[in-house]
């Protein structure tokens, strides 16, 4: 049967042993096996919706898996497998400035496009957020970026923070007011004012008393294991609030 | 549980730190297991294998490397006990991107680095559940005999 080498801090949980044998046809299977023997493994190995965890490399013959078939690697009798750790960490940060001067310019825009009834304008506006949103930054950010902070007007508020839910929060509201501006232009306008409101309102929630509620979705589809959704709130923080600890 | 460290060894590691900031510095630590205890009698201090950028706020270690604490701990007769590294004017405390990525049963020491000086070091272990960390007591002694 092939042989598995299980790293020092996992070995607790293999009765101290540094290899098992294993059974399987490919890395799949035989990491299903190992787990089969030693329960406690699993969490340490996947995570809530069953994938590898990023730090977890599997090796087999020297060769990383990911390189080769992933869990559908075959796996023969000779070959030596290796569980081998990524060891890694250190700081997740967010500028809530930077994130602070969207959201305003957001309100902003979105008001005044409300006040000149212009549909373009919000449809600008939710141009800015998709941009963002997919290239991961705040959409108006670069103001704060390329003004705002060297002439030190705003200054930086680095908090410990995950990006991943205030990059899903953008992108809720890029997809409301672009569906807002939609509506305007094909006339719909009491429906169209409607949603674009409900994104000033969202956005001023996150401005003025902290609380962003895309990112609280974001957390709670993370309990409910949607896939992709895998960041935790920080420590002490409620889901959704802004996190108190400075990075 | 313990982290019982020389202060010789604690130096190393803090010069290791120093060396290192602004960035992230980091290293594997070896010695003994007795209970719920370790006892470190050898550090490998490692490369930051993040690409330049990033190491100011990251740290990784290459597999290769964690292989060459695995095969030294081996010819020491040793365990490998853990991961020290530093936080560069920052508190020493476990951030949730240390949490997401942590190991079971490893004591991770942590530096604080501030201007340049290391100021003080942490140590901690990630709980069964996953959900946080503990902190161990940090015992730092003379040159313990094996």
């Amino acid at each position: 049967m092939p042989q598995l080498k299980i790293p020092s801090p996992l070995r607790a949980y293999t009765d101290g042993q540094a290899e098992v044998a294993v059974a399987g046809e490919n890395v799949g299977q035989v990491l299903e096996s190992l787990i089969q023997q030693h329960p406690d493994l699993r969490q340490h190995l996947f995570n809530g919706h069953g994938e590898l965890r990023p730090f977890v490399n599997l090796y087999i013959n020297s060769e990383d898996v990911r390189h080769l078939q992933k869990m559908d690697t075959p796996v023969k009798e000779a070959d030596r497998l290796m569980i081998v750790p990524s060891i890694a960490g250190g700081l997740e940060k967010v500028d809530h400035s930077a994130i602070r001067t969207n959201q305003a310019l957001i309100i902003g825009l979105s008001i005044l496009a409300f006040i000149l009834n212009l549909p373009w304008l919000v449809a600008a506006v939710a141009l800015v957020m998709a941009v963002g949103t997919v290239t991961k930054v705040p959409g108006f950010g670069f103001v704060y970026r390329l003004f705002l902070k060297p002439r030190g007007l705003v200054k930086p508020d680095v908090l410990e923070d995950n990006p991943e839910p205030h990059r899903f929060a953008q992108g809720f509201g890029a997809v409301v007011l672009g569906l807002a501006a939609f509506a305007l232009f094909l006339g719909a306008a009491t429906f169209g004012w409607i949603l674009v409101w409900l994104v000033i309102f969202l956005a001023g929630l996150n401005l003025f008393a902290g609380f962003c509620a895309g990112c609280a979705i974001y957390y709670w589809l993370g309990r409910l294991s949607v896939p992709g959704f895998v960041k935790m709130p920080p420590a002490e923080t409620f889901p959704g609030m802004r996190p108190k600890a400075k990075a | 549980m313990t982290l019982i460290i020389p202060q010789s060894v604690l130096d190393r590691i803090h010069a290791h730190g120093e060396g290192a900031y602004p960035e992230e510095g980091a290293g594997l630590m070896l010695g003994e297991i007795i209970g719920q205890d370790h006892q470190v009698s050898e550090i490998l201090p490692l490369e930051n294998v993040r690409e330049a950028g990033a190491r100011y706020d990251r740290y990784q270690l290459s597999p290769q490397d964690y292989l060459l604490g695995e095969e030294e701990a081996d010819r020491l007769g040793v365990e490998m006990l853990g991961v020290f590294h530093s936080h560069p004017d920052h508190p020493n405390r476990p951030s949730e991107f240390d949490r997401q990525w942590a190991w079971p049963n490893f004591s991770y020491l942590i530096t604080s680095v501030v201007k340049g000086k290391a100021v003080e070091s942490r140590s901690w272990r990630l709980t069964e559940d996953r959900a946080s960390f503990s902190e161990e007591i940090l015992e730092v002694g003379e040159q313990v005999n094996s």
